[in-house]
């Protein structure tokens, strides 16, 4: 077995300020640094950190075991992870996958509140004026588009989960489903406001109203989850390297 | 040997060192670069990626371990993950065979189909 003192060997001995330097905690900076970089949904990322956060203390351990200083063993654990910046790309990879799945489920969700507006716009009195029946047809149409994009999320969390393990994912997915998931966030905003607006003119307000409230909350459930996905698919990703080296 | 030449079976590595038992992240690059005889040394930030994605299309389980102050997530095998790694060797065996008729056919006796 090749031991870490082989590996150590091959490595500068001078030990950059960035690790040596007293004060903060260097495995906690860096942990810190790795966090500012990544971006996705908090538990996923929180989780991932503290995972390469317990690995880097768990590499720096090691080398103290074999006799190094602890400045020369931080120095060292950070030539294997390589710097945050570095190493961002491949955990975002990940993360970003799990927003687009965040996404997914979210538009998802909605699917209770579409159908529930739908039914209510469905038992509401026909509207006498036809501005009136045109915008709840509007909503109507909205309300659809939105389901669509409730089918689409549901097979992109099909093709990111269990059913499909070692196909990888697509690296259009995340892209496409930050747009559904936007699509369906537009779409529930303009129905909740149209139905909002029907309302006002309609026999059976309280039902109109309560469709709109339905499309309201649909677009809550989605929005802001559509925006952290559009980000998430803006960064750089990268396949993991998986082999360091062979000896 | 070129790094390239076992590119595509890091899935396959980080499933059969975790066949034996529950692993964390360290102690998994550590039992590769143990079994390998020291020649594979995992890159040691993306493992956990890689991990988290195994994880989420099932083929590993994984719960969290007290030690001392800290946690550290310890990965298993789940009944899919060892189903693939059965696939991963059978696929590996085919790959090596075949190459290995090319390369060196004196020395290499090709298995009956």
């Amino acid at each position: 077995m090749r031991s870490r003192r082989k590996a150590v060997a091959a490595v500068p001995e001078s030990v950059p300020e960035s690790v040596g330097e007293s004060g903060a905690d260097p495995v906690a900076r860096y942990a810190a640094a790795l966090d500012g970089a990544l971006h996705g949904p908090r538990a996923a990322k929180a989780r991932l950190v503290e995972e390469v956060r317990g690995g880097f203390e768990d590499t720096v351990a090691a080398y103290e075991d074999e006799g190094l200083r602890r400045e020369e063993a931080l120095q060292h654990a950070l030539d294997e992870f390589s710097s945050p910046d570095d190493l961002a790309p491949s955990c975002q990879r990940e993360l970003t996958v799990a927003q687009a799945r965040h996404t997914a489920r979210s538009v998802v969700r909605t699917a209770p509140f579409l159908a529930g507006a739908w039914l209510l716009v469905d038992t509401a009195r026909e509207p006498a004026h036809p501005a009136h029946q045109a915008a709840q047809l509007l909503a109507v149409h909205l309300a659809a588009a939105a389901c669509l994009a409730v089918f689409a999320a549901a097979i992109a969390l099909a093709v990111t989960g269990s059913l499909v393990r070692r196909a990888g994912t697509p690296q259009w997915l995340p892209k496409a489903m930050a747009w559904t998931g936007t699509a369906a966030s537009v779409c529930t905003a303009a129905a909740a406001l149209t139905l909002a607006i029907t309302s006002l003119m309609s026999a059976d307000w309280v039902i109109v109203a309560g469709a709109g409230a339905l499309a309201a909350a649909s677009h809550a459930l989605v929005a802001g989850s559509a925006r952290a996905c559009r980000r998430c698919a803006r960064l750089p990703i990268a396949e993991p390297a998986g082999i360091a080296r062979l000896g | 040997m070129k790094a390239d030449a076992v590119r595509g079976h890091l899935d396959g590595l980080l499933l059969a060192v975790l066949e034996q038992g529950p692993l964390h992240g360290y102690a998994i690059i550590t039992a590769v670069r143990e079994r390998s005889g020291g020649v594979l040394d995992l890159r040691t930030g993306t493992i956990y990626p890689a991990l988290n994605r195994l994880e989420r299309v099932g083929l590993l389980g994984s719960d969290w371990d007290a030690v001392g102050e800290r946690r550290r997530r310890a990965y298993h095998l789940t009944d899919a993950g060892r189903a693939s790694l059965a696939e991963e060797r059978s696929s590996w065996r085919e790959f090596t065979a075949a190459i290995g008729s090319v390369l060196d056919p004196a020395g290499h006796v090709r298995p009956a189909t």
